[in-house]
């Protein structure tokens, strides 16, 4: 497989352990005008794990988490270089239609962000204008679904048809996960998924990403170590543009093998 | 480590004196500062509210005899006339040559002098005949005998009728014949005319709704992409600030300068008929447009960014994010802008002055390329007639144009609510 070839030529800490790749980049410069914010990483996305994205503020870390589903685009001045692969296709390149790729990999932002519209529109949006249900039935399996998964439906099920932003911080969380869930992505990139929300919140949000492990891949950049500890089975250590150190989360937490990293996991600065 | 860690030694603060005269002095002055702007806010307002309420009240006073107007009522006696006039002629194909043929006027005029004995023009609208005209054409059997018709006083007996100033001639009328004073419906219906008795606003209200109709539908929408493209897709570099800054500029320029870019363009250029609301509305499109741009870029501006990467992480074009979730929620703002543009665009004159839209017209338009006028240059045109009679009629028609606005403003606020959304 093209994929694992070209996953087994990237860096890889932990070559020997057997996983399915999802998504790999390799030699990844982002530059916004002059500056550079991203240097040289290589890494790849496992299919059935999360992935972590750490470091200190600044690091580089949403920059690059944006460039695999090439939200970047949208930024006036960034310009990315190197290979990035969906499956073995490069998302770069000219066939690849972006629309498509966000639909196939799907993003939930830092602050939640639930359209104006009732909570069903959220939902069923994406289905919408992808065009993936044929039926009003059909789209309200999806919505259902969607909710179920994302373990909102037997908070809203009964007020549908409320705004979206009605919701509490976690519930509006929680449904921007439904939203993409709802478009049956491959890949879903979390960028610190909880940091605008309480602690009880966060403890869903964090079960509810270890209920859609194996369903998903998933990648998330979180500044809290304990959550990266937590939730993530890889972890990635970013560090002013570089990619430091990548390996399994268990033993870069216990037994890290950059300083850097130690340092940063111990407290010592970030 | 429990030991506290050391520090320079810095002096000692002196514990603050809260309750003291310095302090107490301080809360004054604070609650004297709150006072003197709440004062001055309230004042401002009441001064605002007080300019309005004397406008309309002024406005209303002046305004509201214009709406009424002062009949005598004349029996005129079509069988005994010297001038015949044969019933069976206003029926039919013939019917419109017949009328605009058929001498009226001398048949009311002798019935006129037969009854008051002299000094008709003195008594009766110079315009008194179209009524019997009109009389005429909705029954012609009336001709077979004898008619008693309400027809319009003259001005100075209208005056003098409305004031309650006491007039020797009105005087004399009421003794032969009854007088009254009613709503006129013939203002509301009519066109301008150079008798002001005879005048109405029909024509002049239409005009302006059809110049609003051509510059609403071209100005909003050209207006609404534009700020869009600009806000939404237009790469950022010179060329755009350049024309940031010239539709800043256009949206400051003088409205009578967009008349002779009109009068350039649209008539010695591109041909189109004179005085038309198709012109008018063009030339004022013009000048709505730069209003509602920016004030569209604003509202789009508004937008919180994290709506438009919602809708892109999810998989939506850039059209879709655009049409789905920026302009619906841009709208309101846009709609804000535009009431403005539209109030502007509906107040002006001088543009309109330029294109030829101050002639007389006595006749509603029946189209877009008719010639027409508009309210502000119907009232403009009414202000600077000699005839005293036209002073209530500007003022009346000024009211008209208010509630015109108010009407039309209502109707955007409204729509505006509609589409109001929180995020």
């Amino acid at each position: 497989m093209n994929a694992q070839n070209f996953a087994d030529a990237a860096t890889d800490s932990t070559a020997g352990t057997e996983r399915d790749i999802k998504m790999v980049a390799r030699d990844v410069n982002v530059y916004y005008g002059p500056k550079q914010a991203i240097k040289g990483v290589s890494i790849e996305i496992p299919t059935d794990e999360v992935t972590a994205f750490i470091g200190p503020s600044g690091c580089g870390k949403s920059t690059f988490l944006r460039t695999l589903n090439r939200m970047n685009d949208t930024v006036s001045g960034a310009r990315v270089e190197g290979d990035i692969r969906l499956d073995g296709e490069n998302i770069y390149d000219s066939s690849m239609d972006v629309v498509q790729l966000r639909a196939r990999v799907g993003m939930v932002f830092q602050k939640p962000n639930p359209f104006p519209k009732s909570i069903f529109e959220n939902v069923a949006y994406g289905t919408r204008i992808h065009g993936l249900a044929s039926s009003r039935g059909e789209m309200e399996q999806i919505v259902e679904q969607s909710l179920k998964r994302a373990g909102l439906w037997d908070e809203v099920k009964d007020r549908l048809n409320d705004s979206g932003t009605a919701l509490s911080g976690g519930q509006q969380q929680r449904l921007c996960i439904a939203r993409a869930i709802a478009v049956d992505p491959e890949v879903i990139l979390m960028d610190e998924p909880c940091s605008a929300l309480d602690p009880i919140a966060t403890a869903k949000i964090e079960e509810l990403i270890h209920e859609l492990r194996g369903r998903y891949a998933i990648a998330i950049v979180t500044h809290n170590m304990q959550q990266a500890a937590r939730v993530s089975q890889r972890t990635a250590f970013f560090h002013l543009g570089h990619l430091v150190e990548y390996g399994d989360t268990s033993e870069m937490f216990t037994n890290p093998r950059e300083q850097r990293t130690k340092d940063y996991i111990t407290g010592r600065y970030g | 480590m429990t030991d506290p860690v050391a520090t320079p030694q810095v002096p000692e603060r002196r514990p603050t004196d809260w309750k003291g005269k310095v302090m107490q002095r301080r809360i004054a002055n604070r609650y004297a500062a709150e006072r003197r702007f709440h004062a001055m806010g309230l004042g401002a307002v009441l001064l605002s509210v007080g300019f309005l309420a004397f406008l309309l009240v002024t406005m209303i006073g002046n305004g509201a005899s214009g709406f009424r107007r002062t009949e005598i009522l004349v029996p005129v006696d079509f069988a005994h006339a010297a001038i015949r006039l044969d019933p069976a002629s206003f029926r039919g194909p013939g019917r419109e040559a017949a009328l605009a043929a058929a001498d009226f006027e001398g048949v009311l005029f002798e019935s006129a002098q037969a009854r008051f004995g002299g000094g008709v023009f003195k008594i009766l609208s110079e315009g008194a005949w179209l009524t019997v005209r009109n009389k005429v054409a909705d029954n012609p059997d009336i001709l077979k005998g004898k008619a008693d018709i309400w027809v319009p006083a003259s001005s100075a007996i209208d005056r003098a009728a409305k004031s309650g100033t006491p007039d020797p001639e009105l005087d004399r009328v009421r003794k032969i014949t009854d007088v009254r004073t009613s709503f006129d419906v013939s203002f509301l219906v009519g066109a301008d005319s150079t008798d002001p008795t005879m005048v109405g606003v029909w024509g002049a209200f239409k005009g302006s709704l059809l110049t609003m109709l051509v510059t609403l539908a071209l100005a909003f929408p050209v207006g609404v992409l534009s700020a869009l493209y600009l806000e939404e897709y237009a790469p950022r570099n010179r060329w755009t600030d350049l024309i940031e800054v010239s539709i800043n500029n256009l949206a400051a320029v003088p409205s009578i300068i967009f008349g002779l870019l009109g009068l350039a363009v649209f008539l010695n250029v591109m041909s189109l008929p004179r005085s038309a609301p198709i012109v008018g509305g063009l030339t004022l499109a013009l000048m709505t447009m730069p209003v509602i741009v920016i004030a569209g870029r604003n509202a789009i501006k508004a937008v919180p960014p994290s709506i438009r990467d919602a809708a892109l992480g999810i998989g939506a074009s850039r059209v879709q994010v655009v049409f789905h979730h920026v302009l619906p929620l841009a709208l309101p703002g846009i709609l804000t802008g535009t009431i403005i543009g539209m109030a502007r665009a509906l107040g002006e004159t001088a543009p309109l002055l330029m294109i030829g839209m101050r002639a007389f017209v006595s006749a509603p338009p029946g189209g877009l390329t008719d010639p027409a006028t508009v309210l502000p240059v119907q009232i403009f045109l009414w202000s600077d007639e000699v005839s005293k009679g036209f002073v209530e009629k500007t003022s009346a028609a000024i009211i008209v144009l208010l509630v015109f606005l108010m009407t039309m403003n209502g109707l955007a606020i409204y729509l505006r609510n509609r589409f109001e959304r929180r995020w």
